[in-house]
């Protein structure tokens, strides 16, 4: 086999593959950090609440709990995220603004709980949720794509566009902006701190929904698929920098790449190894994100 | 009684040692300037965190007659209480409109519109910089920002954490200038801490003499107008720690 043959053959397609499954980390990394910048919360509950909606949307469009379409029980269960986010938030929100610390171990509490549930409500089992994923594969360039891929790409893309159309271009976006660099200034202003939390943790649960929902396909859903995957999410905000909303899109998209690689090129028992090393590398190398900011102030 | 603002038996405590504000009391007229004077950790930015909403604080802040103690920051904002606070604080990755765009965040976009426009024309410094960065900005033209995002609030009670603090003298003049023209032009009140003697005594109605978290002591700027007046009510009420 030549150069040129393994290229095309092995490294390519790990590469697209590493960066379709790269997009869904960053959906949920960019979650995480979104809360983070504004609330300074890691939520650790992120994985298992997603994981629960996922299983509602099993569980109402396979006849468990109700026998609705895929695309009614997609809609109830994002409306499910958005409430129980809002939720969560409204019961930890005095925590919030007296310690980050205990907030953030209010979210450990609060993901056990959504992963209780979902061990009551649906039992341990493994199950496949089968979306309408259009099922076909073309070859481009000689990179055999498939319609999951496609599919991936298209709703990371409208969703991070969309997301990042509100973040930079509206009033609420400023708003977020606002409270993830100065929180002071904002109430100064006269922002309501709460409401801009909301939509932070509101958009964190919509786009861990949209991530689980995506990464069911490729593996099935049990009580911790979602969880797990919500893993590799967190590393992608890690060397991300956890505060930065590109970085963690570049960061998930490179976890991806770099999982996918290692787990076919040395070994898929020790890919959970190999990403802490690359965290611990990224950290030493790019201690504030492999996208360092570049600003500052002037006095 | 003051026709805008009372305050009456403020304190400001932070923990359970002494208060920064010892049950302090003053009044603020429509369209007058009250200055704050005193030395570091006197009390005077506890003072207007307290009056904005920032900070706890016990006893009562009567505002256009109705006593808004309890009411958060964002209440405040909204019945026209502004605070600039010490050190611009401004969100420096974002744009100069941007953060115009945050102090008139409460108010409808056409008359958020409207007032930046008049912010902009009061600072053609940063008008000139209305799509960059903050931080890009000099210090003299962050702190235009940090007064332009609260005026555009539309207050009638503005409350200003040493402007001067960190500018050279000329842009010190500017700043001043602008809060005189600003004062000539509208009935808002300010309330004003400064370091700078000088440059209060040109804008400020009256004098509130401040020490260990209690005012010591009152003039009207008409009382301090020749140099030596204003030295002796400095060495009375201020002593030492002033000079």
């Amino acid at each position: 086999m030549t150069f040129w043959d393994t290229l095309l053959y092995d490294l390519f397609p790990l590469i697209w593959s590493g960066m379709i499954t790269g997009c869904l980390y960053a959906l949920g990394a960019l979650g995480l950090v979104m809360i983070f910048k504004c609330s300074k919360v890691v939520n650790f509950s992120h994985g298992n609440v997603a994981g629960l909606t996922a299983f509602l949307v099993y569980g109402l469009s396979s006849g468990v709990l109700l026998s609705l379409s895929w695309g009614a029980a997609v809609v109830v269960s994002l409306l499910c995220a958005v409430a129980i986010a809002f939720l969560i938030y409204s019961i930890i929100s005095p925590l919030v603004f007296e310690s980050d610390l205990t907030s953030t171990i209010a979210t450990l509490g609060f993901g056990l709980i959504a992963q209780g549930l979902t061990l009551v409500i649906f039992g341990a089992d493994i199950v496949a949720l089968d979306l309408p994923i259009p099922r076909f594969t073309v070859s481009v360039l000689g990179l055999l794509v498939t319609g999951y891929d496609l599919t991936v790409l298209a709703v990371a893309v409208v969703t991070i566009g969309t997301l990042f159309i509100v973040i930079d271009y509206t009033k609420l976006g400023i708003a977020f902006r606002a409270m993830s660099e100065n929180p002071f200034a904002a109430e100064v202003c006269g922002l309501n701190l709460k409401s801009v939390h909301y939509f932070a943790w509101i958009s964190a649960a919509i786009l861990g929904v949209i991530g689980a929902l995506l990464i069911v396909p490729t593996t099935f859903l049990s009580v911790t698929t979602v969880a797990t995957f919500m893993l590799q999410a967190f590393a992608a905000a890690v060397i991300g920098g956890f505060a930065s909303l590109p970085g963690s899109l570049v960061g998930g998209i490179l976890v991806g790449i770099l999982m996918n690689l290692f787990t076919f090129y040395v070994s898929p028992e020790y890919s959970s190894t190999f990403l802490l090393a690359v965290i611990l590398v990224a950290l030493n190398i790019f201690p504030n994100g492999i996208l360092q900011k570049v600003g500052g102030s002037r006095v | 009684m003051s026709d805008l603002l009372a305050i009456n038996n403020l304190t400001v405590s932070y923990g359970a040692g002494s208060s920064a504000v010892d049950r302090i009391g003053f009044g603020v007229d429509r369209g007058s300037v009250v200055a704050l004077l005193g030395a570091n950790g006197a009390g005077k930015s506890s003072i207007m965190k307290a009056v904005a909403g920032l900070i706890p604080a016990q006893g009562e802040v009567v505002f256009e007659g109705e006593n808004i103690a309890a009411q958060p920051a964002r209440a405040r904002v909204a019945r026209g209480i502004v605070y600039v606070p010490e050190g611009r604080e401004i969100v420096g990755n974002l744009t100069v409109r941007e953060n115009l765009v945050m102090g008139g965040y409460q108010k409808p976009a056409a008359e958020r519109k409207r007032r930046m426009d008049m912010v902009l024309d009061l600072f053609p410094e940063i008008a000139e910089k209305v799509d960059r960065s903050a931080w890009r900005l000099s210090g003299g033209e962050q702190q235009m920002l940090a007064i332009g995002r609260g005026l555009v609030a539309d207050p009638k009670l503005i409350l200003l954490d040493e402007p001067s603090l960190g500018l050279a003298p000329l842009l010190v003049r500017r700043v001043f200038d602008r809060l005189r023209k600003i004062r000539e032009e509208s009935e808002l009140a300010i309330v004003l801490v400064e370091q700078n003697l000088a440059v209060t005594m040109r804008l400020c109605d009256e004098l509130h003499f401040l020490r260990g978290g209690r005012i010591v002591g009152h003039r009207t700027a008409e009382e301090l107008k020749d140099e030596t007046a204003r030295q002796e009510a400095i060495d009375a009420f201020l002593g030492a720690a002033a000079a």
